[in-house]
């Protein structure tokens, strides 16, 4: 009976285990495997590009025709002795930080705002969802409209008289921090850390706060003390996977991102795409590499947010 | 005898729950109903008032549809430039390019919202059996099988998706239709086995049992007992899959490699470039799409409720 129940689950299972397995886990085992030179049994003959790509391979692993075995961590060495490499870790860790954790900020006051409307307006406040349906590439079109040094923003401070010229606009667009990709992030994600906010504070009785304050607790003690612990597992799943997606996506920095530095996720296409076919296990190096922080920082979260509070639901 | 527990005064309705047995009394939901004047002094430790609503309507009018707004008068403008607060003159010069471009506009827009349905379909057919095993059954490993198969909403896309690519290169699945359902199946199933997760854990069990005690079949019990019941969360999973799907640029672009027509693939070019009127109503037209669709299954869902005698 007890096989049988086994058997049952198993094949339940199935339909999404096959799939994962095939092409997920050997997508990542894939990517693994060509960061370390090893990859090329996978490499299409089919197609002009990868059949020059094999010949270039064989001419560098066959010793007989003059070129030197790649080593099994020859990439790993090429990228962690580039100054480039660094700067573009840095600089996505930094964008991935500020616009996760100013995205479930946002999220947590939009929530706030949309919870404390009253029931008979309550229906209206949906608009806040317009930017979830919005692909990523129209936000940050948008916030290149609104933002640009020429946008409507800019001339808005102009006739209110903040500045007197174009140029005197903060320029957060193409500069080093990577503000305007921010900002992208920022209006796209709110709404979503909004949504996951929202659905812990319908369930939050509001006898609680009727408590609090006849005890004699201001708003923010209110807050601090009964709502925010009260949503804190809704603002720990929503900061890992925007400090995630924001790290490793491709979108938005594609359109809107500066040249230098450059955000990894656009180094990898660029090693990948525009340079040459020997760099590309390289471009499979650095994915491996964000793969394996990814790994990290799941675990070191969930464990860190687990033992600060042991009911805090995991991911 | 006993003296019976003074009675508390109750407002309310007392009902028996879905797996209310005789006997058990923590299976009876008690529903108080308060006085309006109740609900709106407790609504005071909540609200924020008339003000409240007022300035927090406009906030968000502010923030989420005035870029909107913008972006229709930026697709009817001949010109806008700085420190102009609306445009100079207004044209039709977008609308026109839009229909002189119809063909390849539809076009895109139609293989979207293919690749995208099917994708919907196809995450459904593959996540609903394991939703009802994490649902329903306990199993060892349960929390892993649960964790990893959420690999492909936590880690960055481009993580498995490169890799993937080489393999679809291999398959000959890259530059094909099927490749790109494919992938964005790979990349939005969690959507739909959360949201299917979700809805096993609000059907009672016991409705499978009686079903199979009465001589149903497996398959006819998950059609015809537990699929209607389930129809919120399908609704809800279908919803984001599609969008994720409809909207996404990079791993239609990795795969598909141009091949495939896509409105992202469209739109993509038109954001770079210096024509910010066509760009803002071709951006516009993306809206059309899933806006018709949610209209359109929400119209679907509740007449099929209406017709079941079920509430929404």
């Amino acid at each position: 009976m007890k096989l049988r129940g086994g058997h049952i689950i198993t094949l339940h299972l199935l339909p999404l285990l096959i799939p994962f397995a095939a092409f997920l886990l050997t997508g990542i085992t894939v990517t693994v495997l060509q960061s370390l030179n090893l990859g090329f049994p996978f490499s299409n003959t089919a197609t002009v590009q990868t059949l020059s790509a094999r010949a270039a391979d064989t001419q560098a692993v066959s010793p007989e025709a003059g070129g030197t075995v790649p080593g099994l961590f020859s990439a790993y060495r090429e990228i962690l002795q580039s100054p480039f490499f660094y700067e573009s870790v840095r600089h996505s860790l930094f964008i991935a930080l500020v616009s996760a954790a100013a995205s479930v900020a946002a999220g947590t006051a939009l929530a706030l705002l949309i919870w404390r409307t009253r029931r008979a307006v309550k229906k209206y406040t949906v608009i806040y969802k317009l930017p979830l349906i919005l692909p990523h590439i129209t936000v940050a079109f948008i916030v290149l409209i609104l933002f640009s040094q020429s946008g409507i923003l800019s001339s808005l401070a102009y006739k209110l008289g903040l500045i007197g010229e174009l140029r005197e606009f903060p320029n957060i667009f193409y500069n080093k921090t990577g503000t305007g990709i921010i900002l992208s992030y920022i209006w796209k994600e709110s709404p979503f850390a909004a949504l996951m906010i929202l659905s812990l504070l319908q369930s939050l009785d509001i006898r609680y706060l009727q408590t609090g304050s006849m005890l004699g607790g201001s708003y923010f003690r209110n807050f601090r003390f009964l709502i925010l612990p009260h949503i804190s597992p809704a603002l720990h799943t929503s900061f890992i996977i925007l400090f995630l997606y924001s790290f490793g996506a491709f979108d938005i920095p594609f359109l809107v991102g500066e040249s230098s530095p450059r955000m990894l996720s656009i180094t990898v296409y660029n090693l990948y795409f525009r340079e040459q076919l020997s760099s590309r296990p390289q471009a499979m190096a650095v994915l491996t590499l964000m793969f394996l922080f990814s790994l990290i920082f799941i675990s070191l979260y969930t464990r860190s947010v687990s033992s600060l509070n042991p009911k805090a639901r995991k991911v | 005898m006993k003296k019976s527990p003074p009675v508390t005064p109750f407002h309310g309705t007392v009902s028996a729950g879905p797996d209310y047995r005789p006997g058990s009394p923590n299976h009876i939901i008690a529903k108080p109903v308060h006085s309006p004047e109740t609900l709106r002094r407790l609504d005071l430790y909540r609200t924020g008032g008339l003000i409240g609503d007022v300035s927090g309507l406009t906030f968000l009018l502010v923030v989420f549809v005035l870029p909107l707004a913008v972006l229709v008068i930026s697709s009817l403008s001949a010109s806008w430039s700085f420190p102009e607060l609306l445009p100079e003159a207004l044209s039709l010069r977008a609308l026109q390019y839009v229909s002189s471009q119809i063909r390849p506009i539809l076009l895109s827009l139609l293989s979207s919202s293919a690749y995208s349905l099917l994708t919907v379909g196809f995450v459904f057919l593959l996540s609903l059996l394991p939703a009802r095993a994490l649902a329903r059954y306990d199993f060892p490993g349960k929390t892993f099988v649960d964790a990893l198969l959420l690999i492909p909403v936590l880690l960055p896309v481009m993580t498995f998706s490169m890799g993937i690519h080489v393999i679809f290169l291999r398959l000959g699945l890259s530059d094909t239709f099927a490749g790109i359902v494919l992938i964005l199946s790979i990349y939005s199933y969690p959507y739909m086995l959360r949201a299917l997760i979700s809805g096993y854990l609000r059907i009672p069990g016991q409705y499978t049992t009686t079903a199979r005690n009465l001589g149903g079949s497996f398959l006819y019990t998950l059609l015809h007992v537990e699929l209607p019941m389930l129809l919120p969360g399908i609704a809800a999973g279908a919803s984001v899959v599609f969008l994720v799907a409809f909207s996404e640029y990079f791993l239609v672009f990795l795969i598909g490699g141009g091949a495939v027509p896509s409105y992202t693939g469209y739109l993509f070019p038109f954001l770079q470039g210096s024509d910010h009127s066509i760009a803002s109503l071709l951006a516009l037209i993306f809206l059309v799409i899933p806006l018709l669709l949610f209209f359109l299954m929400e119209g679907i869902i509740s007449t099929i409720y209406k017709k079941r005698g079920l509430e929404a």
